[in-house]
C-alpha cells in the first residue's frame, strides 16, 4: 500500500506529488489523461487583475473572500510553492523568471497584452513594457500562430511591432505540421541555422523577435540562445493554440523529477469510484483494459480539475457531479443558471465555479459543512469558489493548493 | 445613392429565390436578387438537409408528396454534388400505430413515390444502431442535401448567365406608380447606402418573410412562420435517413448529413420569423423521440441546436400548423389584389424549390412576353468545390429515367469520405484550418478572395468551417487571422492578386469580427451545452481568454462596430433568441 495516491496529472496534482516526494513519500499518481498543462500557456498566472504588487493583491483577496482557494493556502504557501517550482524548473535548465512585485505584460498570438507573474526565461524578452521595436515571425505551415494579426493588434496599442512569415526550411521527412512537430524541428541545429539566417535578413531595426512557443522540447533555452546569436536580436516565445509546448515541457520536467524521486505515474487510469468506511477513503478503482484496478492508500490528493479537466461533469438534466469519488459539489442549480448571455461576460459563467468546498485543511465538505473524508485533500480547479480562467490564476492557484495539500497530507502521514 | 435597372427583381436569397434567379437568367431575362442576409440566411440554411422522397407526405399531403418525388429525381441529376445518396427508411417502432404502415404504402402508390418493403433483418444489417424492436421497414429515395452549397451553385450559375446577386441588401420600401409596383428601395447594409432598383416585375420569394414584403405593397399574404427546432448529434449514428412511419410529428426523423446526424423537428407557431428561441423542451423532445429510432442517441454529444421557420402559406383557417399543406402557391397580385408588377411564390419544400421557381418564372415570362422555356431541369449546376468525384454511383435502386433529363449523365453524388479523399489526394493535412470539417486553407482563402464571403459567418456557410465538434474553438482564430491578412493585402500568393485595394483595414475590425462571431456562436450553444460539449466550451474559454487574451484587447469602437464585415450585427438580420 502506498502512503498517498494523487488523482490528476495537471499542475496541482504534479505539485502535490512533488511536495509529497520532497517529504520522503513515494506517491502513486493516477490520471485519466494529460492535465490542463497541455492546453494552457505555461506561464504562472497568480492574479490577472493585480495592477501592482501581487503580494498585496493576494493578501487582500484572502481577507475579502474567505471562500477562495487562495484563502485556504494563504500567500505564504503560494510563495513557497512558486519557490519550489522555480527550483525544479531551474534544475531542469528551463528557468522561470518574474516576481510577485508586478505582472509583466506578454503578447499573445492575437496581440493582446496578457498579465503573468512568472514565465519561462524563453518568454522574457517579450515583456511589452520593455523598449525596442518588435518583429513577430512565424510560418504559414503553423496554423496556430498568425504574426501579422498579432503585430497589427500590438501596433494598435502603441507598440512598435510588425509581423512576417518565414519560409519553411527544407525538411527531411513528411510532417503533419503542428506545434509539436515544429518543436521537434527546432531541436535540430540545421533547421535553426536556416531560420536564424532568415531572421537576420528580416530583422530590420527590430531588437526583439517573437516566435511561436515551439522553440524545442529538449533544451529550449539553448534554442533561444542559438537563434539570438544567429539573428542578432533578442528572441522570445509567444504561446500558441493548444497543444502548448511550454505546457508539455512542464509536464515532462515534473514527470522526470517525480519518477526519479520514486513516485509512479499511471496515465490512462481514470478513477471511477472509491470505497470508504468511517469517514475515511480506503480504496479507489481505476479503469483498465480488462477490469477495474484497485488502489489502496492511507491518504489521497484529489486534483482532477473542474469542467475543463474532467473532474466535474454535467448532463442535460442539469445534474453536476464530481467524477472520481462522487464528492458533494457547490454548483448553480438548473441549466438556466449556468450561463451569462455574453460569451465574454466579465464575471464569467456560473457553472465554471462549480467545485468542491473544503475546510482550512483542504478537506472536502458536504452541504452541511461536515468533512466527508478526513484523509482526502483537494487541490486545483476541482475547488469551488473561483473561476481560475476569468481570474487569471489557473496555474498560480494550482501550484499553491497542490503544494499546500501535499504538505498537509505529508504531515498527516507522519 | 445607387440606381439599378433590371427586368425582374427577386426578393429572397433562399432556395426558391436563387432558383428563380437562375431560371430567369437561363431564359435570358435580366434579373437582380436581393437578400437581407447571406444566401440561405433564412430557412434554407436552417433545415435538417433532407432531400424528400415524398414519403413523409403520402398520407397527409399527397400533392406535396408527388411534387417531392418528381423533383427528387430532377435534383439528383442537376446537382448530385450537393446531395448524398443516403437512401431513406420509414420504420414502424413499438410506439407507432401499426395500421399506418398499410396506409403509407397505399399512399406511396397513389402519389408515385417509389417504395419497397424490406425485412427488419436487412434494415438492421444496413443500420446496426436502429431500434431492433421495429416491426416493419420501407425503403424510399430520401437523401441529404447541402443547402448552402446548393444555393451557391444556383446563384453562381445565374451570375454566369448575367444575373446579379446583392446579399446584405434589405428591402425598405416598394416603389409604386398607381396600381403598379415599379421597384424597390433597398439598403446596402454593409455601407448604409440606399439602392434604388427599378424593375418591370418583382418576384417575392422571401419565404417566411413573404408576408412582410407583401405588406410593403399593401397586400395581405398570410405566411405562418412554423418554427422547427433541430439538434445535430456529434456522431453520424446512421448512414441512411430514417423516418418514423406515422403521421408527421415532432422528432420523427434522423438525417445523416456530412459528419453529423440531425434529429428533427418541432413545429411551433411563432408570431414573427425574426424573433424566436430554442426552448429546453424542444431539445429534450428531439432527444427522447430520437431514442425511439436509435436507442442511446440521447447520450451522444449534441453539437448544436438551431431553429428555422417554415414558410407555411395559409389561405384558410386550419387548427394546427402541421395541417397546413406543404405544397406551394403562386399568387398573382394583379388578379388577386389588383396590384400589378408583383407575384409571390410561397410555401413549398426545399426539395421542390426548382419546380416552384419554374412556375413563378413561367408566369413572369408570360407577363414580359418572353418565349424561352425553362431549362433548369436540363442543365447541371456548376460544381463549385469539385465534389462528387472519384467514387462510382452506389444508389441502391436504379435511377428512374426521366424523359426530360434522360440525357444528363448518371449522378455523381457527394459522399461522406470525400473531403478526406480530397485532403489525401492533395496531401494537404498541413493546411487544415478546420480539422473537424476538413476545411483547408485553400478553401477558406477561396471563400474570402472570390469576393462573396464578407464575414466569418459567410465563410462558415461556404466551407462548413466551425461546424464540427470544437464549435470554432481552433478555426475561428485562424479564419479571422486569414481574413485580416486578406484585408491588409498580405495574404500570400496566388490569392494576393485578388486582394482588395485601398486602405489596409485596422486590426480592430478583425477583433470586432472575432468577438461578434464568438458571441453569435455562444447564443446557439447555451441551449445544448452540457457534458462533453460544456467541457469543449470551457476549452474555448481557455483558448480565447487564457491563451489569446481576447478580452484584454481594447473594446471595439463604434467605427469597428460599423465596419462592413460587421453587417451580421445589423438589426435587420440579428436573430433574437429568447433566453433558455
Amino acid at each position: 500500500m502506498r502512503d498517498t495516491v494523487v488523482i490528476g496529472a495537471g499542475l496541482a496534482g504534479l505539485m502535490g506529488a512533488l511536495a509529497l516526494a520532497d517529504a520522503g513519500h513515494r506517491p502513486l499518481l493516477l490520471a485519466k489523461g494529460q492535465g490542463a498543462t497541455h492546453w494552457t500557456s505555461g506561464t504562472i498566472d497568480v492574479w490577472g487583475a493585480a495592477d501592482g504588487s501581487l503580494r498585496e493583491a493576494i493578501t487582500g483577496l484572502v481577507a475579502s473572500n474567505p471562500q477562495h482557494p487562495y484563502a485556504r493556502t494563504g500567500f505564504a504557501s503560494l510563495e513557497a510553492a512558486v519557490a519550489r517550482f522555480r527550483a525544479l524548473t531551474e534544475a531542469a535548465r528551463y528557468p522561470y523568471v518574474g516576481s510577485f512585485e508586478r505582472n509583466v505584460l506578454l503578447p499573445t498570438a492575437l496581440g493582446a497584452l496578457r498579465p503573468a507573474a512568472f514565465f519561462p526565461a524563453t518568454m522574457a524578452a517579450g515583456d511589452m513594457r520593455l523598449p525596442g521595436p518588435v518583429l513577430l515571425a512565424g510560418f504559414h505551415e503553423l496554423r496556430d500562430f498568425f504574426p501579422p494579426l498579432a503585430a497589427a493588434n500590438l501596433a494598435a496599442q502603441g507598440i512598435d511591432a510588425r509581423g512576417t512569415y518565414l519560409n519553411l526550411p527544407p525538411i527531411k521527412r513528411k510532417l503533419d505540421f503542428n506545434t509539436r512537430s515544429f518543436a521537434q524541428l527546432f531541436d535540430d541545429p540545421a533547421f535553426r541555422e536556416d531560420v536564424g539566417r532568415q531572421l537576420r535578413a528580416a530583422r530590420g531595426d527590430a531588437t526583439r523577435i517573437g516566435l511561436p512557443a515551439v522553440l524545442g522540447l529538449k533544451d529550449p533555452l539553448a534554442v533561444v540562445g542559438h537563434l539570438q546569436q544567429l539573428s542578432g536580436a533578442q528572441v522570445f516565445e509567444i504561446p500558441t493554440l493548444p497543444p502548448s509546448m511550454p505546457g508539455v515541457r512542464l509536464y515532462t520536467i515534473f514527470r522526470d523529477a517525480l519518477v526519479k524521486a520514486g513516485a509512479r505515474i499511471q496515465i490512462g487510469a481514470e478513477v471511477l469510484r472509491g470505497a470508504a468506511a468511517n469517514g475515511k477513503l480506503n480504496a479507489v478503482f481505476s479503469a483498465a483494459a480488462a477490469r477495474e484496478q484497485e488502489h489502496h492508500a492511507s491518504t489521497w490528493l484529489l486534483a482532477t480539475g473542474g469542467i475543463a479537466g474532467g473532474g466535474v461533469r454535467t448532463d442535460y438534466t442539469g445534474a453536476v457531479w464530481e467524477t472520481a469519488l462522487g464528492l458533494p459539489l457547490r454548483a448553480p442549480t438548473g441549466r438556466g443558471e449556468w450561463f451569462a448571455p455574453r460569451f465574454l461576460n466579465e464575471a464569467g459563467h456560473p457553472i465554471y465555479q462549480a467545485g468542491i468546498a473544503t475546510n482550512e485543511q483542504l478537506r472536502p465538505l458536504d452541504e452541511s459543512d461536515t468533512v466527508v473524508y478526513k484523509n482526502v485533500a483537494i487541490a486545483g480547479a476541482a475547488l469551488a469558489g473561483c473561476d481560475p480562467i476569468r481570474e487569471r490564476c489557473y496555474s498560480g492557484m494550482a501550484l499553491a493548493t497542490g503544494w499546500h495539500a501535499g504538505q498537509l497530507l505529508a504531515g498527516a502521514n507522519e | 445613392m445607387q440606381t439599378i435597372n433590371t427586368d425582374v427583381l427577386v426578393i429572397g436569397g433562399g432556395a426558391t429565390g436563387v432558383g428563380v434567379l437562375r431560371d430567369l437568367a437561363l431564359r435570358g431575362i435580366r434579373a437582380v436578387l436581393v437578400e437581407k442576409g447571406d444566401l440561405t440566411h433564412g430557412t434554407s440554411g436552417r433545415y435538417h438537409g433532407l432531400l424528400h422522397s415524398g414519403g413523409r407526405y403520402v398520407v397527409k399531403d399527397p400533392q406535396s408528396a408527388t411534387e417531392c418525388a418528381h423533383e427528387n429525381e430532377v435534383l439528383r441529376r442537376i446537382m448530385p454534388h450537393c446531395l448524398e445518396d443516403t437512401g431513406g427508411l420509414f420504420v414502424v417502432t413499438p410506439a407507432d400505430d401499426e395500421s399506418y404502415a398499410d396506409r403509407f404504402v397505399a399512399g406511396c402508390r397513389a402519389t408515385s413515390v417509389p417504395v419497397n418493403e424490406i425485412s427488419v433483418r436487412e434494415a438492421l444489417r444496413r443500420e446496426p444502431l436502429l431500434n431492433p424492436r421495429i416491426s416493419r421497414v420501407f425503403e424510399v429515395r430520401d437523401g441529404s442535401a447541402d443547402s448552402f452549397l446548393a444555393a451557391h451553385v444556383n446563384a453562381e450559375d445565374a451570375v454566369r448567365h448575367g444575373a446579379q446577386v446583392c446579399t446584405y441588401h434589405v428591402v425598405k420600401a416598394l416603389m409604386r406608380e398607381g396600381d403598379r409596383i415599379t421597384g424597390a428601395v433597398c439598403e446596402n447594409m454593409r455601407t448604409g447606402e440606399d439602392v434604388h432598383i427599378h424593375t418591370s416585375y418583382i418576384v417575392n420569394a422571401a419565404g417566411a418573410w413573404a408576408g412582410k414584403i407583401a405588406e410593403l405593397a399593401k397586400v395581405k399574404v398570410t405566411v405562418v412562420p412554423g418554427k422547427g427546432t433541430m439538434v445535430a448529434m456529434n456522431h453520424r449514428v446512421l448512414n441512411t435517413v430514417v423516418n418514423r412511419c406515422k403521421m408527421p410529428a415532432d422528432g420523427d426523423i434522423i438525417v445523416p448529413i456530412r459528419t453529423v446526424a440531425v434529429i428533427g423537428t418541432t413545429d411551433v407557431h411563432v408570431p414573427d420569423p425574426d424573433v424566436f428561441g430554442i426552448e429546453a423542451w424542444e431539445v429534450e423532445r428531439m432527444l427522447s423521440e430520437g431514442e425511439q429510432l436509435v436507442p442511446g442517441i440521447s447520450r451522444a454529444r449534441v453539437l448544436r441546436a438551431w431553429a428555422g421557420v417554415r414558410p407555411l402559406y395559409k389561405d384558410q383557417d386550419v387548427a394546427d400548423d402541421r395541417d397546413i399543406p406543404r405544397t406551394y402557391k403562386l399568387l398573382d397580385h394583379e388578379t388577386r389584389d389588383g396590384v400589378k408588377g408583383m407575384i409571390s411564390i410561397v410555401g413549398g419544400k426545399w426539395t421542390t424549390y426548382r419546380m416552384m421557381a419554374q412556375e413563378a418564372v413561367d408566369a413572369v415570362a408570360q407577363k414580359l412576353g418572353v418565349q424561352a422555356e425553362c431549362r433548369t431541369h436540363l442543365e447541371p449546376l456548376p460544381n463549385i468545390g469539385d465534389w462528387g468525384q472519384g467514387k462510382p454511383v452506389t444508389s441502391g435502386q436504379a435511377v428512374r429515367p426521366l424523359t426530360s433529363t434522360a440525357d444528363l449523365p448518371p449522378p455523381a453524388y457527394f459522399w461522406m469520405g470525400e473531403p478526406l479523399a480530397h485532403v489525401e489526394a492533395a496531401d494537404s493535412y498541413g493546411n487544415l484550418i478546420c480539422e473537424c470539417e476538413l476545411v483547408t486553407r485553400d478553401r477558406v482563402v477561396q471563400a474570402i478572395t472570390t469576393g462573396r464571403a464578407s464575414n466569418i459567418d459567410d465563410i462558415r456557410r461556404d466551407t462548413r468551417l466551425g461546424m464540427g465538434p470544437c464549435q470554432g474553438g481552433f478555426c475561428t482564430y485562424r479564419a479571422v487571422a486569414l481574413w485580416n491578412e486578406f484585408k491588409r493585402g498580405t495574404l500570400p500568393a496566388p490569392s494576393q492578386a485578388a486582394a482588395s485595394g485601398g486602405e489596409p483595414e485596422p486590426a480592430s475590425h478583425s477583433v470586432a469580427l472575432l468577438r461578434h462571431f464568438l458571441q453569435e456562436r455562444w447564443k446557439g450553444l447555451t441551449a445544448i451545452t452540457w457534458g462533453d460539449q460544456l467541457r469543449q466550451a470551457r476549452l474555448d474559454e481557455i483558448i480565447y481568454l487564457d491563451t489569446l487574451g481576447l478580452d484584454l484587447l481594447p473594446a471595439p469602437t463604434p467605427t469597428d462596430q460599423n465596419a462592413p464585415e460587421m453587417v451580421t450585427a445589423h438589426p435587420a438580420i440579428a436573430t433574437e433568441y429568447h433566453a433558455m
